[in-house]
């Protein structure tokens, strides 16, 4: 899976120039160099401007659209042999019909024109009707999508607030028993396969012990449960896809904020600090946390397009009715409208959120930029 | 921790190399040996699947399978990436820029969902998987290399070789290759760790090859029978593949930290 850390270390080798702000600044290089966002990589490379930022962001925009576009034609396969499958019961084995069909869902016309039809669809935001479902699938993304945000945020909340302070705690008694228990710990979780977890979730927590429910986001066929009771339902559901897929990327934030915070311990400013009475909790949290932040928040954004593709994991064990399935189940019938529709919603909302959090990291440390 | 992952990674190896001498049967034996859904027992020590083939040979095999993935995805990915780094970084200029920008837009491809798509589109072969995984993981080596080599390139020595006359290709032989080494043997087993769990991935969801062995295929085969989640099959279903799957992430990721000091010698201060 992108799990950017394991890079994140080896772009430290880089004999490179000392970087202007000392300690600090070496992290922060070493993170960004990770997944590459952007191209803040080694401070021989030159800062970027926010102009080329949203350049780059363009490009990509274009090439995912073109990329979903051709991907799925460039390869064998045809949706028409899948609508009419000789197992099905819709098959149909007229080649007449088979015409018909084709001329009806445009798939006859040459690719130049086919391209230019979905570009300009796409325009107007509407992204095809699926051959399985005969639905939009702006109706299906609309449907699936909430929850897989849902599942997202929360579990990405969950892992920010477990990795952060576990690693604060963590690089603060570095050396000591809880620091390697921590270590071993999170070491553990991350090496698990997301879905081999999960199943062991499912069948320790909710068939051995019937804790939490077995599948779906919430209790269907349901009408007279109250607002409470229905938000109680879902979180109810939440809690287990949640938590495994966060015990995915708690680690990441864990090991980067661990990090950080050993390369704050015994800087000037805690000595100080310290010297004046300040509570241990306070230099800890407020002024070595704060500090050690701005690369934890990086590996949190970069862990975003990690989420989502674990999310399409967590929710074929759980068969929790997000995107992910949506893709899976699309695949699986060569829906290719669907797949398309699905990626690119997909691919856009991991390249916009990266591409948003790299202004927002630009306006967190300035140095980043060239004014 | 090195020599932990040492040992995992090692296992793993000996394991798949000796598939044919170590399982007990073939682990797509058809017509299958046992009854289906056996527990452990002395003829099958790890039980039997849902047709009644051989858990602990389909482990065995299983290794073999991870293993070529392992090292096949990141040899072609270091290929690619040090061809296309070292020549960004040696020729700069458009050719830098562009081959920057592709690995910018190949780095916000979701990994997964394109495997995923492919594989379902293409019908799943162990080679395609390999190419494909190859071509994805690429980008941040190239990165790197690119990166070490800009560096390398304005170091003293590099321009003292190039004063007393030594070529683009003497200084790539004599300086890039030595100093990228130790870089390029942990990238590449943090790449095997990340191979090995997306073709677990990818089986699991499956789209692994139906007729071949593999450890995230046998999941998806248990986890498909339907109400293995209320006997105990699960159990010998699904931790068998489960555990060896985490095993060997575990090894690659120990060996991966254990090499830190020897290739990183500034982060142990």
């Amino acid at each position: 899976m992108s799990r950017p850390t394991g890079l994140r270390q080896h772009a430290s080798s880089a004999p490179s120039a000392p970087p202007p702000g000392g300690e600090l600044d070496e992290i922060d290089e070493l993170t960004l160099a990770s997944a590459g966002d952007g191209e803040a990589t080694v401070a021989a490379s030159a800062r970027r401007s926010t102009r080329t930022l949203a350049l780059t962001y363009v490009v990509t925009v274009f090439v995912l659209i073109t990329l979903n576009f051709f991907l799925p034609r460039a390869l064998p396969g045809d949706p028409i042999d899948s609508l009419i499958d000789p197992g099905g019961p819709s098959y149909v084995s007229n080649a007449e019909i088979r015409a018909e069909l084709e001329e009806y869902y445009g798939l006859d016309r040459p690719v130049g024109e086919q391209y230019v039809d979905y570009l300009s669809d796409l325009a107007r935001g509407d992204l095809g009707v699926s051959i399985r479902y005969n639905v939009g699938i702006g109706e299906l993304v609309q449907e699936r999508l909430p929850w897989t945000i849902l599942l997202i945020t929360s579990s990405m909340l969950l892992a920010a607030v477990v990795g952060w302070s576990a690693g604060v705690h963590s690089g603060w008694r570095r050396g000591r028993p809880v620091d390697s228990g921590l270590l071993g710990v999170f070491t553990a979780l991350r090496s698990f396969p997301v879905f081999f977890l999960g199943s062991i979730a499912l069948f320790v927590l909710a068939v051995q012990f019937d804790l939490l429910p077995l599948s779906g986001a919430r209790t269907l066929y349901a009408p007279d449960m109250g607002a409470l009771e229905r938000a109680g339902d879902i979180a109810y559901h939440l809690a287990l896809p949640a938590a495994v897929l966060a015990t995915q990327f708690a680690g990441g934030q864990y090991m980067t904020m661990r990090a950080g915070i050993v390369g704050e311990l015994g800087a000037d400013y805690l000595v100080g600090a310290r010297a004046k009475g300040l509570r241990e909790r306070r230099l800890k949290y407020r002024y070595a946390g704060r500090n050690a932040l701005l690369p934890v928040v990086t590996v949190t954004a970069l862990q975003l397009g990690g989420f989502l593709t674990s999310a399409v994991l967590v929710e074929t064990v759980f068969s929790y009715p997000g995107m992910g399935r949506l893709v899976f189940d699309a695949i699986s019938f060569r829906d290719y409208p669907a797949l398309q529709g699905c990626f690119l919603v997909l691919s856009l909302f991991v390249v916009t959120l990266n591409f948003l959090m790299e202004l927002l990291y630009h306006r967190l440390d300035p140095r980043t930029t060239d004014r | 921790m090195f020599v932990i992952g040492a040992v995992l990674v090692g296992g793993l190896g000996v394991v798949a190399v000796l598939a044919p001498q170590l399982a007990p049967y073939d682990p797509r034996a058809s017509p299958p040996p046992g009854p289906g859904l056996d527990p452990p027992s002395g003829e099958f020590p790890l039980g039997t699947t849902l047709v009644g083939q051989d858990i602990l040979s389909q482990v065995i095999w299983g290794a073999r399978s991870t293993m070529i993935i392992a090292v096949g995805a990141p040899v072609v990915a270091v290929i690619i990436g040090v061809l296309v780094g070292v020549g960004a970084g040696l020729r700069g200029g458009l050719v830098d820029l562009l081959a920057m920008r592709i690995v910018d837009v190949l780095l916000a491809v979701p990994r997964l969902p394109v495997i995923v798509l492919v594989s379902a589109l293409t019908g799943a072969s162990r080679l395609g998987l390999i190419a494909l995984m190859g071509f994805l993981f690429w980008p941040p080596i190239a990165r790197i290399v690119r990166s070490q080599t800009l560096t390398l390139r304005q170091q003293g020595f590099v321009a003292a070789a190039g004063g007393f006359g030594g070529g683009v290709l003497y200084v790539i032989r004599r300086h890039l290759v030595p100093a990228l080494g130790p870089l390029l043997v942990s990238v590449f087993v943090a790449f095997a760790e990340q191979a090995v769990t997306l073709e677990a991935s990818v089986a699991f969801l499956g789209l692994g090859d139906p007729t071949g062995v593999s450890w995230g295929l046998m999941m998806n085969e248990a986890l498909a029978t339907p109400g293995i989640y209320f006997t105990d099959a699960w159990m010998w279903g699904v931790l068998p593949a489960g555990f060896a799957i985490t095993l060997v992430v575990v090894g690659f990721a120990f060996l991966g930290v254990g090499l830190e000091p020897i290739v990183n010698p500034r982060s142990s201060r």
